[in-house]
């Protein structure tokens, strides 16, 4: 599903984020991206998003290569991968529901899909009786709720999730650790970038850990340290 | 569902830009009045030199009643000159058109005047260069009289009309106006453009959250960028349709005032305005364009 071919990033301050990383996931993996600030984690998700060019290599996203694809084609990879951030990046003037259909409405889908998708997944999500409430009226674990469901609502092959749980306490943390488990259930392919410890290790999943731009431990049901 | 999208977009844009684009609109608005006002001078003084000269250099004006002889004959004469380049016979039929169509609209000049009887008809001329007038003059036999006036021995010529100065003058008092007005109209233009640019750039940067998770989920550049396209072309075009308004404004209270007072001195008509209207709507919308293109270029790269 994944696939980065010995890919190295140096911006053009000259900071060099990523060296010949080398990294595969399968469809459907649940894979941690770990490492202290400034490893290359945020870096590396990035250029899946295609917000970045890599320097050196290739990289493949759902057998296409993020290199040779055209600006033109980058939304149509942007509707595959689903993307959450430590931030949560919702519209506070837009209610829960509007936050998530405002996903689907900005790609043109119609409104009965829309009506359809989006009490669904709220649903899904748990926040099913949260539809009309705005962002600053619910718990930052809601939030980071509203925003997977956003990621979610149109069925993306990856999820990409960039320190989720950052902002959160520990028991909100492990609730959407079970919300990225169920939707990693159901077939989407997961890659979280975290630096909590304690949620790497009672997950038992893949660990890729990275230091300072280099892969030094990719290990399965791996712990964090 | 689409449209309703753009459509409440653009109403909200304009909104939170409140000043700003008002500030654009009016600047949009006094741009494309001079533009408008430009072309009108063109046209104004087309016509009054259709109607002084005939846009010609030279006419020989042939006494009343025309016989067909005379025509062939006087023809003749002037198709074996070197100096004129191009040469016209205007009939009753041609010359009272003409009229007709300069003076529409002043009944003064309409009904007061019996065309057929005294206007005469001509042989329009151009010549290959103003100077070799004289060869045209010799060729008939003519000489200026007390009063200025140039008469022939040639029979049937009734006067050969002079126009070479008069044509010059008229031809440079319109490019200096129009290029006048032409370029304080430029200069407006490109502060519309640059002011348009910038509540477009306002806007994106309001909004530029919801821009950076449109382009997370997946929304085309187009998508994103149309809205704030209309939203220039709505305050472009509203600030054309104020200046094409204007422009007829301009018409009723000052051109229509002086239609029958001025002696043979034609005036455009609303049909003049309305065949100005579509080039300013053009010029608008080339504004809110070029504006789009300078004003999204750094802000919406993939």
């Amino acid at each position: 599903m994944i696939s980065l071919q010995r890919v190295s990033k140096t911006y053009r301050n000259g900071v060099t984020a990523l060296t010949d990383v080398d990294v595969e996931v399968d469809k459907g993996e649940f894979v941690f991206v770990v490492g202290p600030s400034g490893s290359g984690k945020s870096t590396m998700i990035r250029l899946l998003l295609k917000e970045e060019e890599t320097t050196k290599g290739d990289i493949y996203v759902g057998g296409k290569n993020l290199g040779k694809m055209s600006s033109w084609d980058v939304p149509k990879l942007r509707r595959n991968v689903g993307t959450v951030f430590q931030d949560y990046k919702l519209l506070s003037d837009k209610t829960v529901f509007e936050n998530v259909s405002f996903a689907l409405e900005v790609i043109g889908k119609p409104k009965h899909v829309i009506d359809q998708r989006v009490p669904e997944i709220l649903e899904y999500v748990g926040l099913g009786d949260k539809l009309n409430n705005y962002p600053d009226e619910l718990s930052g674990g809601e939030q980071q709720r509203v925003s997977i469901a956003r990621a979610c609502v149109n069925r993306p092959l990856v999820l990409l999730a960039d320190e989720p749980t950052g902002n959160l306490d520990p028991n909100t943390s492990v609730d959407i650790m079970r919300l990225l488990d169920k939707v990693n259930r159901i077939g989407t392919t997961v890659v979280m970038a975290t630096h909590d410890q304690a949620i790497v290790d009672a997950m038992r999943k893949r660990v890729i850990e990275l230091d300072t731009g280099r892969v030094v431990r990719d290990q399965s049901r791996g712990v964090y340290a | 569902m689409r449209i309703e999208y753009y459509f409440r977009e653009t109403a909200a844009g304009l909104r939170r830009n409140g000043i700003v684009a008002f500030a654009a609109m009016s600047t949009a608005f006094i741009a494309l009045f001079l533009f408008g006002l430009s072309l009108l001078i063109a046209r104004e003084f087309g016509l009054v030199k259709d109607a002084w000269t005939g846009n010609v250099q030279v006419a020989v004006y042939l006494a009343d009643p025309v016989k067909q002889d005379t025509i062939t004959r006087i023809e003749q004469k002037l198709q074996g000159l070197d100096a004129i380049s191009t040469m016209e016979y205007w009939d009753k039929t041609q010359t009272c058109e003409q009229y007709a169509k300069l003076f529409a609209g002043q009944a003064t000049f309409l009904e007061g005047v019996d065309c057929e009887a005294t206007i005469p008809t001509s042989f329009r001329i151009n010549l290959t260069d103003p100077s070799r007038y004289a060869e045209v003059t010799a060729a008939l036999s003519c000489v200026p009289d007390a009063g200025g006036q140039i008469t022939c021995a040639e029979p049937g010529v009734q006067k050969v009309s002079d126009y070479r100065v008069l044509l010059d003058r008229l031809t440079t008092i319109t490019k200096v106006l129009q290029v006048g007005v032409l370029a304080i109209a430029a200069i407006m233009l490109a502060s519309a453009v640059a002011l348009v640019a910038n509540t477009l750039r306002m806007g994106m940067f309001a909004r530029r959250k919801e821009i950076g998770i449109m382009r997370l989920v997946g929304a085309t550049n187009w998508r994103i960028r149309t809205p704030f396209l209309i939203e220039g072309l709505v305050e472009a075009l509203i600030g054309a349709i104020a200046a094409i308004i204007a422009l007829f404004a301009l018409k009723v209270i000052f051109i229509d005032r002086l239609r029958g007072e001025v002696q043979f001195f034609p005036l455009i008509k609303n049909a003049d305005v309305l065949a100005v209207a579509p080039w300013v709507l053009a010029a608008a919308a080339l504004v809110a364009v070029i504006a789009g293109t300078i004003g999204m270029r750094r802000f919406l790269d993939v």
